[in-house]
């Protein structure tokens, strides 16, 4: 009788563990396929924003990198499933064309539920096992970081999961870590920083607040020690398409540092902030990417100053008309802000700028003397426009406005360099350039250019100037050949073996 | 159904018993003491950060400082508490011969555990809302948000404990002291928490194609689906980071609560097993 009980209470026992572990397997199912959905988030985050750029992992000589390849895979499965799904509205002809659906889709936030599903479902069951064994072998570079993706790619040997050693406080490790750093930058050890930080966001890739301040004190902090390089003493950076001394190197690592945070935080508008302008606007003045990723910032839940940043670098990059419809869609929701309304005219000023502009380059190519004067009376009507415009801002002659008083004097400088009248030009110029600091670089440009095509002789400021500018334009002339050259020689071995 | 009523009503004084003789002991008011500390002494740790920093940055850096400090404070005193009192209720009464007392009274040995139990989760349960009372406050304090992602981060802290209580407990009936449960208690929570790494075992076993190679990837699998994974609830930290006040999406939550509830149940299936063997 005892031993029979007992037989049944083992059996029970048995029987409840089993259900315990077939339990434990649906979690570790679930899992998973939170892993696999985190990571299709994040790499098409990639594909959508860095596809253009040559990450570190490709240009090391660690093991081959699946990452795209898995990711077509994943599209290619899931293009049937998707067929009915929307797109973010905002999404461009040229995204459309080349991206996959579910690399649109996973742009929305809104959409994360759709694709939960499919990763839970079957239809991705093959591609979710290879995710899991290139993520144990490490050929999916979500699981490295940046400064040295060579050696966790390469390690050799029994590499016991990190996140193990810590008994799960590894966030309180990272945070310990992070308290070290801030210790190094107090006492000045910039450079003892880097390896840290790559410890801090290894320990806890979630830790956003490591990868912005890390980030700022590579992009600003450490370089601002150093002085800027002599052009000979760079180095090409074929994935940069830049030369770079040590001291600019800094600034694409740190936006390779914020890349990689994107890449385990898609979601995270910060990021996609400091990237588009802290770095790319602020430190390497590169527009474009600053729209872009200030784009991709708005996208996600951010606060309400963040679509302001992107619409002052759209005019810094030239696109004056989605800035003006930017600020206008900014003016519905907060009709009060002044700055808003100060923005919306200044765009509309560089437009009727441009348009002066373009009339004005057309006087040049006219056949007949008859056309010419036609053209010229057409550029200084828009001229007028422009004016009106700068004044509505800044009042007569734009007085109350620094800026739209220099916009002004540019106008008539142009006027005048038009009529070759370049002495005077460049007397408005030198004084408009100094009216308002946004208006320098263009109006020393400007008079550069009018005094070359005068014979005026150049301060030597302007001598060193273009001489920089040669130089660096030769040795990136020269580099770029170089690199193309070995390029092909590396292709030819390849080819070869 | 008065049988059951019966029942539950024996296990449930046996339980309050059990929780007032609990909360007077010592060591666990020395653990949550510390604890206390611990969470409340989080804010001061923050002010070794620097204040030169960028944006809002520096209130993110201390709120997530404060987060994980008080986590982690709660895991690893909540833990010890759990630990210590699993381990001791039963001895204890073996040791002070007041199980002899409750069993020669109409209560089964069944009941007796059980109440036992329920008493350890009681205090379990409220230490742990102490401990998470005094962070919730503190957070509210520091971002002016009602943390609710925090309740569901100390129910899942709270189910975690569960799976060890109910094994250390289950040892505990074996034992004639506290010291050998305590030490298997702690044990058990560190394997619990290694228990990922016998997967990288099974996935690094047969690479060299020796056959005991394949024989240790094999006993490496069938224990990691056997044993606890405690870092299934490594959520408890992760859920903290969500968006303020969203609710959390993730679909773990009760697929996890119902894990920890059988392995409780195998835990107290195994205890019973044990205790009804015990000589009386």
């Amino acid at each position: 009788m005892n031993k029979s009980s007992n037989l049944k209470i083992g059996l029970l026992l048995a029987a409840v563990l089993a259900v315990s572990a077939w339990q434990g397997q649906r979690i570790q199912h679930l899992r998973e396929s939170e892993m696999f959905f985190r990571w299709i988030i994040g790499e098409s985050a990639r594909a959508r924003m860095f596809a253009d750029t040559q990450t570190l992992e490709q240009e090391n000589d660690g093991p081959k990198m699946m990452d795209s390849e898995l990711l077509q895979r994943v599209s290619d499965a899931a293009q049937d499933h998707l067929r009915d799904v929307s797109v973010p509205d905002d999404v461009t002809d040229k995204e459309k064309g080349t991206l996959s659906k579910l690399v649109l889709v996973a742009a929305s936030e809104s959409q994360e539920k759709t694709i939960w599903d499919l990763v839970c479902s079957d239809v991705l069951a093959a591609e979710r096992e290879d995710f899991l064994k290139y993520s144990r072998e490490k050929k999916l570079s979500s699981v490295a970081s940046v400064f040295d993706t060579e050696a966790v790619y390469t390690e050799g040997g029994a590499s016991v999961n990190i996140g193990n050693i810590f008994l799960g406080f590894r966030k309180i490790a990272a945070n310990f870590v992070w308290l070290q750093v801030d210790k190094y930058w107090h006492e000045g050890l910039l450079f003892r920083m880097v390896p840290l930080m790559k410890t801090c966001v290894m320990l806890d890739p979630t830790f956003v607040d490591a990868y912005l301040m890390g980030a700022w004190h590579l992009a600003y902090n450490i370089p601002v020690q150093m002085d800027e390089t002599p052009e000979p003493l760079k180095k090409y950076y074929p994935q940069y398409k830049a030369r770079l001394g040590d001291k600019e190197l800094y600034y694409y690592v740190a936006a390779d540092f914020l890349k990689d945070g994107i890449r385990k935080n898609p979601r995270n508008y910060k990021l996609y902030f400091d990237l588009g302008y802290t770095i790319y606007n602020l430190k390497l003045k590169d527009y474009a990417n600053s729209v872009k990723y200030l784009s991709e910032a708005i996208r996600n839940k951010h606060d309400k100053w963040v679509p302001r940043m992107l619409y002052i670098a759209m005019e810094l990059n030239g696109q004056f008309e989605e800035a003006q419809k930017g600020w206008e869609k900014y003016l519905e929701n907060e009709p009060e802000n002044a700055t808003a309304k100060r923005f919306i005219i200044r765009n509309r000023g560089r437009i009727e700028d441009r348009k002066a502009d373009e009339a004005l380059s057309k006087v040049a190519d006219a056949a007949t003397p008859e056309e010419a004067q036609a053209a010229r009376e057409r550029a200084y009507a828009l001229q007028k426009e422009a004016v009106k415009v700068w004044e509505e801002m800044g009042g007569p002659d734009g007085e109350d406005d620094p800026y739209a008083a220099a916009r002004i004097m540019r106008l008539k400088a142009k006027r005048m360099l038009q009529q070759e009248r370049y002495v005077e030009a460049v007397a408005i110029l030198e004084h408009a350039r100094f009216t308002s600091s946004e208006f320098f670089e263009e109006a020393s440009g400007m008079i550069i250019e009018a005094k070359q095509k005068a014979d005026i002789p150049l301060s030597l400021s302007e001598k060193l100037a273009i001489a920089r500018r040669e130089e660096a334009a030769r040795y990136l002339e020269e580099s770029k050949a170089q690199a193309e050259a070995e390029a092909k020689m590396q292709q030819e071995a390849n080819t070869q073996k | 159904m008065s049988a059951a009523s019966s029942f539950f009503r024996g296990s449930w004084t046996i339980a309050v018993y059990t929780w007032r003789e609990g909360m007077r002991k010592k060591t666990l008011i020395g653990f949550l003491i510390l604890s206390i500390l611990t969470i409340f002494g989080s804010t001061f740790l923050t002010a070794f950060l620097s204040q030169t920093t960028v944006g809002d940055a520096q209130v993110d850096m201390e709120l997530k400082l404060v987060k994980d400090i008080c986590v982690t404070a709660i895991s690893i005193f909540g833990i010890l508490i759990t630990i210590f009192i699993s381990a001791s209720v039963v001895p204890n009464e073996v040791e002070n011969k007041v199980v002899y007392t409750i069993l020669s009274k109409p209560v089964r040995r069944f009941q007796y555990l059980f109440g036992k139990f329920l008493g350890v989760q009681l205090i379990v349960i409220i230490n742990l809302v102490l401990m998470g009372g005094l962070f919730f406050v503190q957070l509210y304090l520091k971002q002016h948000v009602l943390p609710t992602l925090l309740l569901w981060s100390i129910l899942l802290t709270y189910f975690e404990f569960l799976i060890v209580s109910a094994f250390t407990f289950a040892i505990s009936c074996s034992a004639a002291s506290a010291v050998l449960p305590t030490i298997a208690g702690l044990f058990i929570y560190f394997t619990g928490n290694l228990t990922e790494y016998l997967k990288d075992v099974t996935a690094r076993a047969g690479q060299t194609e020796n056959a005991l190679d394949v024989l240790i990837g094999k006993i490496a699998n069938a224990l990691y689906l056997i044993l606890p994974n405690l870092q299934n609830f490594s959520l408890k930290s992760s859920i903290l980071y969500l968006q303020p006040n969203d609710p959390p999406r993730d679909v773990q939550i009760p697929n996890l609560i119902i894990y920890a509830l059988f392995y409780a149940l195998s835990g107290y299936v195994l205890s019973y097993w044990i205790f009804r063997r015990k000589e009386l």
